[in-house]
Order: structure tokens, then sequence, then C-alpha cells
């Protein structure tokens, strides 16, 4: 991939910002004054005038070598694999009938997130709230019931890496977060980067990485709903596996479901020239597992995250069973599509 | 007892022209007075509210100043003197009345005073208001010096009564605001008895006749001008240059042809009685030159006319030369000082004028040790943290939103110090009324949200109109009122909010947000300090649509000072302190600028000034590090 020099704060806004391509993953928000998210936006406040520029070097939508990462965290050049580097995949659950009530499927992250805090692996975790009138947020959690009032899918992205910048800047240690795969890539950027990012990194316990096809602008969705007369905050969202081809929402007036042509034309455009579907740079990956609400299909990555999985495991937090290899297929045809639809979309080959 | 209101005449005092002014209505025996604050205006009003305490006069700052000059005509009807007195742009607002007023004609003495502000140095204009004189057909007279201004005021009365009709007195910041001995006379008993005699009637009709009646009345105010003390000439017989003007610029004239020892050959015609023009005075004292320089401001007023009278008169007076801001040799714009009196007398005598020298000495002497100022919101000043407030929630919004800004302290969002949010600013009131235009634009596809901004007495002034129009037509419009609790831009006068009048007074205050919920508007209140959360209710009130209101209560910072003080000592641990570095980029005094935190220039730190600040506390919220530190006053 060439490498593109962009240096400070106004070609971070021209290249990203201004062509549309934010993601909201808000790796450059919380560490100055000069970028904020609000409701469902990044957005620059003032200009700034410093030249060290981390919100430059962490940016998950500007051009960088992947190579480098996957150096970093898994010691490759690259990865054919297209569900990115792992230890091993296969299908769990919480054990826990009550997480799996609360969570849009099987509640493995819920009973992840948990577990490490209840271990002592972490003493802290940054989700994603709920959102309400505004769009959903990051937000720092340090218990059980905070967690649980975070389980579900959003549908839309939070910012929530401005949540850990904060927590990291007010002095908080052995973090975990829970974010999609541009807040990883972001996360993996940060420990590259100059002049403390490798130490902020650090901070960082445990990645929990989300499947993610895309995520709609939230503003847009609310505009969308709104057409749809649906006023009142929506209590769950799902995109039922192909062939389905449909939108649900879920209000306390019941349940409607809409055209995805439609709601995807409120994706969010910066997630057309994303690669990477099941968050590559995380200690364990976590999605759907078609055709089993109940299951979750999880990428156990790395050692920390097997060791957690397999301490969840003995617990009983988790339940796991083999992957049904259609289902691997699935993901993988899958992944390798969104992986190939960003390269054409950002004018690059694809390697296969 | 004031000094103004000194019973016995005789003495002279030191008096600013405008205590001059109001002195020489009380000399005429006004017994109402009425008017609303700008710069250079303000001190008639409260010059003769303070003598209200001693004195059976009655004393208002009204609403606006056209209720202002209603007021006092209502007063002239009944048979009292009365005086309004306003800026520039007042004149402009009482225009509509003013030109039926002068059809209708009044009864007791009654006088405008139009303060103007060439230069616009505290005006979002420059405008010269003489123009109204001949517009209204009413007869103009301009001091130029604080004791002509007394005796001009006085008199002023006795010629108003004389052709019943208003008469407008018109002075300049420079004269406003100076201060010279002036010989007071005795103040009489104001025994006067209102009475409204119901066999006569005051409107404009018949129209014509009423016109034509106000000419002639205007004929009999010349009349008198011919013969005015108010206009002199002094100089040689036959001079090599007439100057021919008003106000100070004449003063300016006469300093500079003294400096420059040029009585053998420049004489000068000073003229107090503006309009009507003395004609036959002044083809008197053209035939003593052939060069005419004329020194006015701001408006080429008195040159045009007698350009006009020369031409008319040409056989009589012969050809001229005619010099001054309309023949190009003064700028067109600004105010007129002496610099250019002496650049011209210099020039056009070939005389060695040292003033450019002195100038460029001046230069050098001061160069490098007068440090910096920009326009600014004062220490604590809530604005700031309104502004910052409307800049976030705008930034967050992301549709390219921006202020319809208004007249007040706050018209400095304009600047940095407001964080160059304010994009458009007119007349009082008319951030709201562009904001109705703006608001009635969504069918044609315009998103940019608009917040308008005004402040607690321009609100009262000329927003409500807007407002009201706003609620009618249902337009999308977001206005956010500033209330400082004071006319906070010309002196903390009292205005309808504040619950005092101008003698004093309790009275019972107009509450904006319930005058805007009793409109049926969406109405909040709100803090300024408290930024982000203001932020956030205006963020939400962005999203929404119609007229919807959001006053932000807190008093203006100078008030506050005085009424108490503010709880917090500032100061800043430089050990936090990241300066220039990524993720601060001195962003308490390059971007939030309050004049209180300052920049150490050896440790690269932020600091804050001990002397200026003034412990509001607000900054400590905006430091990225958490390093401004603010702690309770001991």
């Amino acid at each position: 991939m060439e490498q593109t020099t962009v240096q400070g704060q106004s070609n971070l806004v021209r290249e990203v910002l201004e062509k549309g391509i934010c993601v909201r993953c808000g790796a450059c928000v919380g560490i100055c004054p000069y970028f904020q998210y609000h409701d469902g936006k990044v957005v620059v406040s003032d200009w700034c005038q410093t030249s060290t520029w981390r919100c430059v070097q962490v940016c998950p939508r500007l051009p960088y070598d992947r190579a480098s990462l996957y150096d970093y965290f898994y010691h490759v050049n690259d990865c054919t694999d297209a569900i990115g580097p792992h230890r091993q995949v296969v299908a769990a659950r919480s054990g826990d009938k009550l997480v799996r009530s609360a969570a849009q499927y099987g509640g493995v992250v819920t009973a992840l997130v948990i577990f490490a805090m209840e271990e002592g692996l972490v003493n802290s975790a940054v989700l994603t709230d709920r959102g309400g009138d505004l769009a959903p947020k990051g937000v720092l959690c340090s218990d059980r019931e905070a967690v649980l009032g975070c389980a579900g899918s959003r549908y839309s992205a939070s910012a929530a890496l401005s949540e850990l910048n904060l927590a990291i800047q007010a002095g908080n240690d052995r973090l975990a977060f829970i974010g999609l795969p541009c807040q990883m890539e972001a996360l993996g950027r940060l420990s590259l980067s100059e002049p403390d990012g490798q130490e902020r990194a650090g901070h960082v316990e445990l990645k929990i990485g989300l499947f993610c096809t895309w995520a709609l602008d939230y503003r847009a969705l609310r505009s969308y709903l709104k057409t749809k007369g649906i006023v009142e905050i929506p209590k769950k969202y799902d995109i039922p596996p192909p062939p389905s081809e449909v939108f649900i929402v879920e209000t306390n007036n019941g349940r409607m479901e809409f055209p995805l042509s439609e709601v995807r034309e409120i994706v969010q455009p910066g997630c057309s020239v994303c690669e990477d579907m099941t968050a590559e740079f995380a200690d364990i990956s976590v999605g759907t597992l078609e055709g089993d609400k109940q299951w979750n299909t999880v990428i156990v990555r790395t050692d920390k995250g097997m060791e957690l999985f397999e301490k969840a495991l003995r617990a009983g937090v988790l339940e796991q069973k083999e992957i049904p290899s259609s289902n691997l297929e699935h993901l993988k045809e899958a992944a390798s599509n969104k992986r190939k639809r960003a390269l054409r979309a950002r004018g690059e080959e694809s390697n296969e | 007892m004031n000094r103004i209101s000194q019973k016995k005449g005789g003495t002279r005092m030191l008096l600013q022209a405008n205590e001059a002014i109001a002195r020489g209505a009380l000399e005429a025996g006004v017994i109402f007075a009425a008017g609303y604050p700008g710069n250079p205006s303000s001190e008639i009003i409260e010059t003769l509210a303070k003598a209200s305490r001693d004195l059976p006069i009655y004393v208002e700052w009204s609403v606006n100043e056209k209720v202002a000059l209603e007021a006092a005509t209502g007063a002239s009807f009944a048979g009292c003197r009365a005086i309004c007195s306003m800026k520039q742009n007042g004149v402009n607002v009482v225009s509509d009345f003013l030109t039926n007023l002068s059809l209708s004609g009044t009864k007791g003495g009654l006088v405008l005073v139009s303060c103007d502000d060439p230069g616009g140095i505290s005006s979002t204009n420059e405008e010269d208001a003489r123009a109204f004189a001949p517009l209204s057909d009413i007869p103009l007279l301009e001091p130029s010096s604080p004791q002509e201004a007394l005796d001009m005021a006085r008199w002023a009365f006795d010629l108003s009564e004389t052709i019943n009709n208003i008469v407008m007195i018109r002075s300049v910041s420079r004269l406003s605001h100076s201060r010279s001995d002036v010989q007071v006379k005795d103040l009489p008993d104001f025994d006067v008895q209102p009475y409204f005699d119901t066999k006569v009637s005051f409107h404009t009709f018949p129209i014509v006749a009423k016109h034509q009646a106000r000419h002639e009345k205007l004929r009999m105010a010349e009349e008198l001008f011919e013969n005015s003390p108010f206009n002199f000439y002094r100089g040689p017989s036959r001079p090599e240059l007439l100057v021919i003007g008003s106000g100070c610029a004449v003063d300016y004239a006469i300093d500079a042809i003294e400096i420059m020892s040029l009585w053998e050959r420049v004489g000068v015609l000073k003229l107090g009685t503006t309009w009507p023009l003395p004609r036959k005075l002044l083809l008197e004292n053209l035939q003593k030159s052939e060069s005419i320089l004329f020194v006015e401001d701001v408006d080429p007023f008195i040159e045009t006319n007698v350009k006009a009278l020369a031409a008319e008169a040409a056989r009589q007076v012969g050809v001229k030369t005619f010099h001054g801001r309309g023949s190009g040799d003064f700028p067109l714009c600004g105010e007129l000082g002496p610099s250019h009196l002496l650049e011209f007398f210099g020039n056009y005598f070939d005389l060695d004028w040292k003033d450019q020298e002195f100038r460029n000495k001046m230069g050098s002497l001061t160069k490098g040790k007068i440090p910096p100022r920009e326009f600014g919101f004062c220490p604590g000043c809530p604005h700031r943290g309104s502004f910052y407030a409307i800049k976030t929630a705008l930034a967050w919004d992301d549709r390219d939103g921006f202020v319809s800004g208004d007249i007040g302290c706050y018209t400095m969002g304009i600047w940095p110090t407001g964080f160059n949010q304010v994009k458009s600013v007119h007349a009082m009131g008319s951030g709201s009324g562009i904001a109705c235009g703006y608001g009635k634009l969504e069918g044609f596809g315009f998103d940019q949200p608009v917040i308008t901004v005004c402040g607690d007495s321009t609100f009262f002034h000329a927003t409500i109109p807007a407002l009201v129009n706003a609620r009618f037509n249902n337009a999308d419009i977001l206005l956010v009122v500033l209330d400082n609790s004071a006319t906070a831009m010309t002196g903390f006068q009292p205005h309808p909010g504040t619950g005092k009048t101008a003698m004093g007074q309790p009275t019972q205050p107009v509450d904006i947000a319930a005058l805007c919920e009793s409109m049926g508007l969406e109405v909040h209140v709100g803090d300024p300090y408290e930024m982000k959360e203001t932020a956030r209710r205006l963020y939400d009130l962005m999203q929404k649509q119609g007229p919807r209101v959001m006053v932000l209560r807190r008093k203006c910072a100078l008030v506050q000072g005085r009424e108490g003080g503010f709880p917090y000592d500032m100061h800043v641990d430089q050990s936090l302190c990241v300066g220039e570095e990524c993720g601060c980029g001195r962003y308490c005094t390059r971007i939030f600028r309050c004049p209180g935190l300052i920049w150490d220039k050896e440790k690269k730190k932020a600091m804050i000034d001990q002397v200026i600040c003034v412990g509001c506390g607000i900054c400590a919220e905006i430091c990225p590090q958490g390093a401004i530190k603010k702690e309770a006053k001991g």
C-alpha cells in the first residue's frame, strides 16, 4: 500500500472528515480539545497548531501499512486467511440465561467482560451504551450491572475510543475495550504511535472485537426512522442472516421491518473502504452464528485471548461447541467479500 | 446636591458637553426627558436622572428611541418642555415618527439630541444624522464647544416654541465627551401645569397643507438664524481661503490656523445653525474669497448645500473653488482630525507642517511598547461562556451553522473573543429579523442551523416584533437571549428587565422568559457558565423546529465585580500543563482567550494573570489536562 504523507489536523479533516469517510471510532477524540464526538458524529471544534498530531497516527481511515500491524501483533508479514490470524474458531454462548436474554445473540461478549472483571484480569471496561435521544457513546463500566446495561448490538458507531482515551488520561489501568474492527485497527495503530502510544495502549489489557459488515450513520438512522413514523427510542435492532434482507426495529409499540436496501443507503460511507469484518487486531472476536440466534461465533486470536476463553469455559461462564463447517465457510466468504469490496472502493488491487 | 441641579447661575462649572446639554435643558425649564442609551449620548439622560433627585423633573430610559421621542412628545403636547436624546442609530429608529411629528408640529418646546459617532468608534455604523433635519424639515443646531452646547440647548426650546416644531441638536463624540469651563445661568421654577388643550389637535392632515406649514416654520427659523450668535466670522476681510464648518471640525481648523499663524490669510465662518442654512449670511461671506474649504463630520452636508446655494447665486458671489470631503480634499469617511487640517493648510499654502514628523516620532518612540490589544470580553464575562457553548453546539451539529448577531457587547462575537461565531450584525433587533428569513428557507433545501443572539436590553428594544413574527409565520428560529441584567455596553443603564427606572425607582421587571412563553414559544433558561450543559441544550434545541428561545442568564461581570465579586482563586498547575504540545496546543490562551489567561514565554506553559483574572472559574472546565485549578476564595 502506498503511504501518503498526512500531516496535521487539517489534513485529517480534509482526507477523512470532509471526504465523509470518518467511521466515528473515536480514536482522535478525548486526547485533545480539537476533535469532539457528539450524537454520532466526530467533529472539529477548533484548529490545532501543534506539530505532533497523535490524531493522524491513529486514524484507521487514513492510509497506513496494515502489514506493520500484522507484524506487531502476530509477527507475520501478511495474512491470507479471510478472518485474520487466529488460534481457533468455535461457537460459544454464555452459560447464564440472564446474560443471554439481555444480549443480542449468545451473550459471549457480556459474559467475557464480566468474567474478566470478576477474575481481576481487568479493572474496568469501555463499552458502548444504548444511546437515547442521542447516538450511542462509549461508557466506562466497572461492575456487572453496568456491563449488562450495554448488552446488545447498536448497528451504529459510538466513538467509544474517546471514552477509552479519557479513561486512560484519568489514570485508569487494566482496561478492557470492546469495539468494532475499525476501533481495533485504531488501537493497533495506537501501539505504534509516537510519542506515548505504546504506553497508552499498554493500559488496555483486553480487546474484544465485534464482527461488523457496516455501521449506520446514527443521525441518518434517526431521520429515516422518523420518516417511518418511529420517534421513540428503539429497544433493539436486528438484521437476520440472508436471504431475509430486512432491518428489524423493536420499540415499545412493537416490531417493524424495513427493507435492508433502504437501510444500506444510510450506512456510514467510511465503512465501504473498511477491509476488516472480524476485528483482526482483537484478542477475541465475536459475532453472530448464522442460523442460531442462541450462539455466537468466536474467533480466539491471541494467547491472552485463549487463556481467558479457556478459563471462562472451565468456570462455566461460557459453553462452546464446534462451529459447523458451512458456517465457517460462509463467514470466510463474507469476510473475503468485504475485503474485496473495500479494496475496490479504495482503488487498490485485490490480493486474492 | 448634584451641581447640575444648582439653582443659582452666574458661576462657571467644568462640564462635559453632554452635561452642558442637560444643564441647558434644565435652564430652559425642561420637566420631561427620555432617551435610549448609546455612545456618545448616554450622559445626557444620566445627568438629568441624577438631577431628578433634586428637581421636580421626570426622566426615563425608554424601551427604545422611538418610544422615547413619542413619550417626550406627549409631554410637549401637554404644554411641557421635553428633551429626547440618542445616538445616530437612534435617529433612524425615531425617523418614522419624526417625519410625521414635524408635520403635526409640537406645543411645549421639544428638542431631539443626536450624538453622532464619527468613525464608528463605539457603533456598528458611521452615520451623519444631520440628514434627518432636511428630510423632516426641522431646524438643526450644531454646537462646537460645551458652552455652546449649553447655550444652544437652552435656546432650542425657545426656537421650538416659536415655530411650534421639534428642533434637532447634533453633537459628535469628541464634543459630547470633552469638558470645559462653562458659564451657567439660573434654573427656573419648573412650575409648569401640564394640560392638553382639546381645542387643538396634532396630526398630519391635510397633508400638503401641513407640509407647506412645515416649510413656513423652517423659513421662520432661517430668519432667526441669520442673526444667530451661534454663527460668526473670524478673519481678514478678503481671506485667501474661507473655511466654512461646524462642530469640532471647525475648532480643529481654528487650532491649525493658530498653530500655523495663518490668521492673515484664512478666514473662518463658523456655523452653529446648519439647517436651514442662513442664506444671507452665507452669500455675504462667500463673497469674501474665491476659495472655500468645508470642514465638518461626517458627510459633506454643509458643503453640498452651500455649493447648491453658490450655484444659484453665482452671479452675485462669483465663481468659487471648493475644497472639502465632497471635493476629495478630505476622506469621505471617518472622523476629521487636527492632522487633516494641518496637512491641508500645509499643502495649500506650501508650508512645512510638523504633524507628519510628529506622528513618525510618536510611532518610533512607542514601537514595541504598547501591548497589542484586541477587542475582547472582560474576564468573567458571561458572553464568553455563552459563545463557547454556542460554538460547541454548532460544531457538534456539523451542518455549517452560524450566528445571526445583534447590538451589544456580544457584537464582539464577530471576533476571536466570541470565537468568530457571529456572521452578521446590523441594527438593534435585526439579528432575529434576519433569522426569520433563514427560518423559512428549509423548503428550499436550506439546512444550516442558525442561532440568533440578542442582549436583554436589545430584546426589549426591537427583538420582540421579530420574535412575534417568527411565532406568527412559524419560522425556524433559535433565539439565545444573552441576559446579563444590564445595558452593559453603554454603562449599565436600567432597562425593563432590571426592576429599576432611570430615576432609581423600583418597578415591576418584565420577565423575558415568561414573555416568550406567553407567545407560545418553547423557552429554556440556562447559565452561560455551565458551558457543557448549555451546549447540550442548544444542540437539542437546534434539532427542533419552529421558534425557540434559550435565555442564558448571568450578571455582567462588571456588575458582579461590584456586587460581591467572584468565588474562586485561580492558578495553573504548570506541571500538568502541556503547553504547545499535542493534546493542548495552547488551547486556553489561543482559543479560549480570556484575558486572565496568559502565556509564560519562558516556561512555555499557561498561567493566570492574577491582576486581570476575576475568579469566575469557567476556564477550569476547558483545560484538556485539568491544569487550570480553582479554589474557593478564603
